[in-house]
Parts: C-alpha cells; sequence; structure tokens
C-alpha cells in the first residue's frame, strides 16, 4: 500500500480537526455570553448547540487522526465521515442563509441594516475545505458510497 | 374478466416488497430504508393480460416462525388464507439470509415465484447471480427486478400468471437426515389421519412440530390426536432438532449459493466505513445529538420566509373579507373564526412539510436503524431495546403510525411500554404551539427553547419507561438484535413524495377537523349564556366570559389556575384533544387574531400573555392527552382500556404537575413574568 495516501487523509484530518473543534468552541464560548471578539472578524455567533456540532465534527477528524497514527488503516473512515458530516453541515447553514435572504425581501422591514454576511457561518466556509477534500479524493468515492482500496 | 388471483408478496424485511407493491398497483404505500416499515397487510389490485390480481403486500418476516406481531400477520395470511401465488421477494445483495425463508415456503407447499430484487445493487458489487441455474436447483421460476425503479415488474407479473396456470404441487424438496425424515414421517401419519389439520401442510406441519414452534405446538394441543403427537415429540430432545434442521437448511442453502453466484466478501464498504464511525462508542451519540439538530434547524429556521408569506396572505385575506362581508355575525364567522383560525394552523405548513422531509432522509438513508444501534446501550439500561427507539423517532412525525410500529417489538411487556410512552414524543401536530409561543416570547433563543422541549419529551419518555420497568410492567430485557440496512442515498424524489403526502393530511385536517373545532369555537364563543340577554355575535359578547364558552371555560379555569392559565386557554386545550394544532386555532379565535393589526404571535407578545404562562403552556400541551386519533390506536394496539385510560391520566397528571412547577417555581423566583 501506499503511504502517502494515507499521510493526506491524516494531515487533513489534523487540520480540520483543529480548527473545527476551535470553532465549535468559540460558538459554545460566545453563547455563554462572554465575548471572544472573534465574532465580528470570523463571523462566529452565540450559538451553543450550532457550537456543539461542529466541535462534535472535529472530534469525528481527530479520532480518525489518532486511529491512523496508531495504524489503523480503517481510520480514515473517520476522516471520510467527517467530510460527510461537514458538508452536510455546510449545506444546512447555506439553507439558512437563503432563508434569511428571502425573508429579507418578504419582510423588509424587521431586516433593516441587515446583510448578507451575518448569516455567514464559520460552518460554511470551514466546510468549503472538506469540499475540496472531497473533490481531489473523489477517486475514491465510488457508486457504492465510499470505499478503500486495502483490507482491513 | 377471465380470471381473478390473489397475490401475496412475502419476503424478509427491508427487501423491497412494498416498491414492487407500488409498482405493480401504483399505490403510494410506506417505503423505507429499515426493516420494519409495513406492520399490516395492504391489498391492491392490478390487471395483468386480463387476468385481475388482488396483490397483498406483506410485513417482512425472517422465518414462518413468527415471533412479533407483524411476523404473525405475515405468516398468518400465507398459511391461513392461502393466497393462489406467494412471490417471495429477495434482495439478492443477501441471498443466504433470504433463501432460508425460501425454504420454509418450499416446504409449505406454496406456489412459489421469487422475485430478485435489488438486481441493481447486485450488479453494482460485482456479482454474478445465474437465475437459471437458481431456478433450476429451486424448481421455482427466478424474475430480476429492481423495486425502486419499476424495472422488471412486468416480466414479474407475466411469470406470476404462467405460473397460476399450471397445476402441478412442487415443494417437499428439501432432504433431512435419516432421524429426522423418520420422526417426520411419523408424524405426518398422524396428522393426515386426523381432520383437524386438514387445513395444514402435514410435511411442514411434522417439521414445525419437530422445531418446536410454540404457536403451531398450540394448535396441536387443540386437537384430539394430540397425545400421539405428544408421544412422539418426548422421544426425542426438541433443542438439537431444531438446530439440525436449520443448519442442514442453511448447509442446502450453501451449496447451491456455491453454484449460482461468486461471492466475493473481505471488503470494506462503504457502508460499513460510515458504521464504524456512527456507531462508535464514543462518537455515535454526540453525532447522532448533531444530526437531530442539523434536521432541527433547517425544520424550524428555513421555514421563516415561507411562514411570513402564509401570514401576510392570511392577513391580506381577512381584510378583504371583513371589508367585503357587511353581514355583522358573517364577517366575524369568516374573519374571527375562520381565517383567524384555520390560518393560524396553516402557517405551519412550511414547519410540517420540512419535518417530514427530513424524517423521510433519515429513513431512507438507513440511519435510523443506526439510531436504535447506538441508543441500545442507554435504552437497555431502562430496560428496553434499541428497537424500541425507532418508534420514539417515528413519533417525531406522527404518534400514530409510531405506535403502529412497536409491532415489530416482539415482548409484548415491551411493546406495551413503548405504546405508552410513545405519546410523549413531540409530534407534528404539537410543532405550531411551540413555534407560536416560543416565537412570540423567546425571540432569538426560541430554536434553544423549542428544542429543550422535544428533549424533554425524550427525556419523559425514557423515565416513564424506565418507571413502568422496575413496577408495573417488570420483565427481563431481551437480547438485541437488528439488522443495519445498507447505506443509500436518498432520492429527491421519495423525500418529495412522501412531504407531499404529509402536506396533503396536514391541509386535509386543516380543511376538515380544524375548521370544525374553530367553526365550533367561535359559535360557543358567540352565543350568549342563557339569560344574559346578550345577541348573538355581537362586540360585548363574543369572546367575552358572558359567551357560552366563556361560561364553559370558568368552569373549569380552577383546574388550570395554579398553572397560571385563564379560561381562554382552558377552552384552547380542551379542544385541542380532537387535534393539536386546534389548540393555536382556538387561540387564534379567541385573541382576536382576526380583527387585530398584529398576528397571534404579536398579540401574545405584546401582553395577552406572560412568557412564563407561555412556557408552562407548552410544556402542558407536550404530555398532556394526546389527540383523539391517538388515544383510538392506544385502545387499538393495547386492546385494552385500562391501559388507554391508564396513558391518559398518567400524561395528563405529569403535565399537570411540571406545568405547575414551572409557573410556580418561575413566578416565585420572578423569572420571565
Ligand atoms: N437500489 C435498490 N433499492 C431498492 C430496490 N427495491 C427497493 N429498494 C429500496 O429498499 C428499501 C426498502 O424498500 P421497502 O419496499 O420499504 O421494503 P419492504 O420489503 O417493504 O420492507 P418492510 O416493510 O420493512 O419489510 C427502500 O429504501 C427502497 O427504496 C431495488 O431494486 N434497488
Ligand atoms: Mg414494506
Amino acid at each position: 500500500m501506499n503511504y502517502s495516501y494515507q499521510k493526506k487523509e491524516a494531515l487533513f484530518a489534523a487540520l480540520a480537526g483543529v480548527l473545527y473543534v476551535i470553532s465549535g468552541t468559540l460558538h459554545i464560548v460566545e453563547g455563554l455570553g462572554a465575548d471572544t471578539g472573534f465574532a465580528a472578524l470570523l463571523f462566529v455567533q452565540a450559538d451553543i448547540l450550532g457550537g456543539f456540532c461542529l466541535a462534535v465534527i472535529g472530534m469525528v477528524f481527530l479520532y480518525g487522526l489518532l486511529e491512523m497514527r496508531r495504524g489503523i488503516k480503517a481510520g480514515m473512515s473517520f476522516a471520510y465521515v467527517g467530510i460527510l458530516l461537514s458538508i452536510i453541515f455546510m449545506a444546512v447553514y447555506l439553507l439558512i442563509m437563503g432563508g434569511n435572504l428571502l425573508d429579507s425581501f418578504i419582510v423588509p422591514g424587521d431586516y433593516e441594516g441587515w446583510n448578507i454576511m451575518e448569516s455567514l457561518r464559520p460552518g460554511i466556509y470551514l466546510g468549503l475545505l472538506s469540499l475540496m477534500a472531497a473533490f481531489s479524493w473523489k477517486g475514491r468515492f465510488s457508486s457504492n458510497g465510499i470505499s478503500v482500496r486495502e483490507e482491513v | 374478466m377471465a380470471e381473478k388471483i390473489i397475490v401475496a408478496l412475502a419476503g424478509n424485511p427491508n427487501v423491497g416488497k412494498t416498491s414492487i407493491f407500488n409498482a405493480i398497483t401504483g399505490s403510494k404505500q410506506h417505503v423505507g430504508n429499515w426493516p420494519g416499515v409495513t406492520v399490516e397487510k395492504k391489498m391492491g389490485k392490478r390487471v395483468h393480460s386480463d387476468v385481475e390480481m388482488e396483490v397483498v403486500d406483506l410485513p417482512g418476516t425472517y422465518s414462518l416462525t413468527a415471533y412479533s406481531l407483524d411476523e404473525i400477520v405475515a405468516r398468518d395470511f400465507i398459511i391461513e388464507e392461502k393466497p393462489d401465488i406467494v412471490v417471495q421477494v429477495v434482495d439478492g445483495t443477501n441471498l443466504e439470509r433470504n433463501l432460508y425463508l425460501t425454504t420454509q415456503l418450499m416446504e409449505l407447499g406454496v406456489k412459489l415465484v421469487i422475485a430478485l430484487n435489488m438486481s441493481d445493487l447486485v450488479l453494482s458489487k460485482g456479482v454474478h447471480i445465474d437465475e437459471a441455474k437458481m431456478q433450476e436447483y429451486l424448481e421455482v421460476p427466478v424474475v430480476s427486478t429492481i423495486g425502486s425503479t419499476g424495472n422488471g415488474i412486468h416480466g414479474l407479473l407475466d411469470t406470476i400468471i404462467e405460473r397460476s396456470s399450471d397445476k402441478r404441487v412442487y415443494g417437499n424438496t428439501f432432504d433431512y437426515e435419516e432421524d429426522i425424515e423418520v420422526r417426520a414421517e411419523e408424524l405426518e401419519m398422524i396428522l393426515e389421519k386426523d381432520p383437524y389439520f386438514a387445513h395444514y401442510p402435514s410435511r411442514w406441519f411434522s417439521l414445525k412440530l419437530l422445531e418446536g414452534d410454540e404457536n403451531i405446538l398450540r394448535k396441536a394441543r387443540g386437537s384430539e390426536s394430540y397425545p400421539k403427537i405428544k408421544n412422539v415429540l418426548d422421544n426425542l430432545d426438541p433443542d438439537s432438532f431444531e438446530s439440525r434442521i436449520a443448519d442442514q437448511r442453511y448447509g442446502t442453502i450453501q451449496f447451491m449459493l456455491r453454484q449460482v453466484c461468486d461471492i466475493n466478501t473481505s471488503h470494506l464498504s462503504g457502508s460499513d466505513m460510515v458504521d464504524r464511525v456512527v456507531t462508535n462508542k464514543y462518537l455515535g451519540i454526540p453525532i447522532f445529538l448533531s444530526l437531530m439538530w442539523a434536521a432541527f434547524e433547517v425544520t424550524f429556521t428555513f421555514a421563516t420566509p415561507f411562514m411570513n408569506m402564509i401570514d401576510i396572505f392570511f392577513a391580506w385575506l381577512g381584510e378583504v373579507t371583513v371589508s367585503l362581508i357587511s353581514t355583522d355575525w358573517l364577517s366575524s364567522l369568516i374573519g374571527e373564526g375562520i381565517i383567524a383560525g384555520v390560518g393560524s394552523v396553516l402557517i405551519f405548513l412550511p414547519n410540517i412539510l420540512l419535518l417530514f422531509f427530513m424524517l423521510s432522509i433519515m429513513e431512507d438513508s438507513g440511519y435510523i436503524s443506526r439510531a436504535a444501534f447506538i441508543m441500545d446501550r442507554v435504552m437497555s439500561r431502562i430496560g428496553l431495546h434499541g428497537k424500541s427507539f425507532i418508534p420514539l423517532i417515528m413519533g417525531f412525525g406522527c404518534n400514530v403510525p409510531a405506535i403502529m410500529a412497536t409491532r415489530t417489538i416482539e415482548d409484548s411487556r415491551d411493546r406495551l411500554i413503548t405504546i405508552l410512552v410513545t405519546p410523549f414524543i413531540s409530534c407534528g401536530a404539537r410543532l405550531p404551539v411551540y413555534v407560536l409561543l416560543a416565537g412570540a416570547f423567546f425571540g432569538r433563543d426560541a430554536g434553544v427553547v423549542i428544542f429543550s422541549l422535544y428533549a424533554l419529551g425524550i427525556l419523559v419518555a425514557l423515565l416513564s419507561a424506565k418507571l413502568m420497568r422496575g413496577t408495573v410492567l417488570r420483565g427481563e430485557d431481551a437480547p438485541f438484535i437488528m439488522e443495519l440496512p445498507e447505506y443509500r442515498i436518498p432520492t429527491l424524489r421519495s423525500g418529495i413524495i412522501h412531504m407531499w403526502e404529509r402536506g396533503k393530511i396536514y391541509l386535509k385536517k386543516a380543511g376538515g377537523i380544524i375548521l370544525l373545532g374553530v367553526v365550533g369555537v367561535w359559535l360557543l364563543a358567540s352565543i350568549p349564556v342563557p339569560g344574559s340577554g346578550g345577541q348573538f355575535a355581537s362586540g360585548d359578547i363574543y369572546g367575552t366570559t358572558s359567551s357560552l364558552l366563556g361560561a364553559i371555560g370558568m368552569l373549569i379555569e380552577p383546574l388550570v389556575a395554579p398553572l397560571g392559565f385563564d379560561w381562554r386557554i382552558a377552552v384552547a386545550l380542551l379542544f385541542g384533544v380532537v387535534a393539536k394544532e386546534i389548540v393555536v386555532g382556538s387561540m387564534g379565535v379567541l385573541y382576536g387574531a382576526g380583527t387585530n393589526e398584529e398576528n397571534l404571535a404579536g398579540i401574545l407578545a405584546a401582553g395577552a400573555m406572560s412568557p412564563l404562562v407561555g412556557l408552562g403552556l407548552m410544556v402542558f400541551v407536550l404530555l398532556y392527552v394526546p389527540c383523539f386519533a391517538c388515544i383510538g390506536v392506544i385502545k387499538r394496539e393495547t386492546g385494552s382500556w385500562k391501559w388507554t385510560l391508564f396513558q391518559l391520566f398518567y400524561g395528563t397528571g405529569l403535565a399537570w404537575g411540571l406545568a405547575f412547577l414551572v409557573y410556580q417555581t418561575g413566578s416565585r423566583i420572578g423569572l420571565l413574568s
């Protein structure tokens, strides 16, 4: 088997894992009322449950990293499922963003001074990272879902 | 028309029976990627080549030894009603397990046709199945099908007709070890002499007796020749016979499979990979909760613009009608009654559609079985198993099918507990109440409040189950066996069909029972209390305590006064027993949403109700008496008024207690008032 094949996944899992855990934590901290100062910069809003979800995605990546480091090849599953989850959440946040945009046309009164950037969330721009990874690894996602060539 | 035949669709759970049924008959019965979707038999018709077919879709069953209620339905239909043709739908990707049922159907001597379903998946897995060889080996016609697209249905129908006109009888194809055969023959001789057994194929019946099948033994006990049967059975060890008979069936199947197809194993499939993660010991439950939150966000947040559109429409409609109709009472009926009431309910159509879309994704992807699997550890602490969790999830849509879904639970006490706690799961009809009240009082935190209510529902369900398990319904917990079907990417089409079907039900409900309910409320709110001298539907009567409704409300108000509820809420709750949406509908009528500038949420937020009362009301609506339809199904499925009443009183008591707690603590410490 090809070593670099694993290494890329591990690297990605480490990066995405850390980013998701951090942004999830920031959401939670904001949600608890503290001002992290990141709200304006990174579009982190007060959102405890949403933050929990991002942190869980991050943990999935990191768990996979842990397994891969221990030499368990199926640890890659965690990287793939992490990608899947982060894309699902990106889709959810995009839907909400679209909903807000639509709503701003229907009841403009409620949206004075609002602009679409206020609906941007870490879940969206971090999702782009996963989307890129998914595209560059497309070959490994067969019609049966995700498949690996090696045996476990 | 020349002929009429009855065709039964049988097979293991989740192999695509209902998909094929829908393709044959053009119906839209519920399909989902998890075992146990169909729990009752469904009929449909189809005419093909001048033959009229009555097609029956059956619940899935692993063998003809039935354990759970849904399996009993399937088995009884095949054995007692004797359909002309039994089509066994077989999952081509899982032949070994599926063919076990085939062996039993063959022994039963039914006229069998095999639909080799999921043939698309077989192909994509790179497996080749030699149908001709399989047909030859089993002496049963085999037709490849793809249930979800309807491919091969024509060929299947042709084969069914051909087979039904073929008068030969098959069966008895499997030979067992010598001593089993000897016993079986002894029993067959006894059975054939007794007219009591004339109804059953004797070979099959005697093998079942040897396997120690409880149901069959019970039937045998009713006969005069039972002593003779007992005599044979007493001389052998039933456990060893049972496992040897099963082993030999599997042996024969494996022998055949080696000739019929090339199986490749040892490959970590996509499904396996996903399962490694989502059923992980530490991450499984957090992932489940995250996905629930995602579904929840879509259901509530994304729906907002669509709700606003409907709201604007009804506000406009209200104005137009009031300005067009000059008769006072009529304009009040239409504006303050129907439009305010039904409109307050219809606003939530987008939520309902999205909720069912989310549930359909969950069902079609196959994740719902994983949720049950993950929750098994939590459930077994309670003394139930993971299977009981599926009805609870289905309950988020509607409690009625959820209670039906408990039929797959084998143990009758487990099933009873699950039925009794399912109404605590917050269904789609209760959702309008939360969206209304949380939206009115909690602004940005509305999402968290609603999510907490859903969580409270689950918590109450689980704790109540534990309580019942520990007291009135003691029992052992049985080992949990649940098949995890392969994941599939849910199709937009099936999501939309599902959403549309439920949307239609909601609209029908709004135009039917809810309309009736709000008109009733309006009428009672307009009739003056006899002897008070007021005028029908006049301003100083309508919606006040001088109306008949007001009088009724005042009568029951003392019951709920400790919860901070006034007579309007009391009346709304009373009518809400018919259907929970009516709670919102009647509030729309009673708080004057038809005449006011504001919609109902606006009126409440402006001070018609305090946030604390709102919170208590949501808790109360979550837990109190389920709707009529639900009460009906509890009665039918438990078969007992005692347990039905128990549910009603227990739930309402709990609702009262918790709402009391919320209101009293809240007002003591001065929160939210
Ligand atoms: N790919 C593929 N999927 C299929 C086929 N037939 C059915 N399905 C899918 O398989 C799943 C199960 O289908 P159902 O028709 O509900 O199965 P059932 O046998 O009625 O299941 P129970 O009622 O639970 O026993 C659904 O997700 C269907 O969309 C097929 O031929 N190919
Ligand atoms: Mg079915």
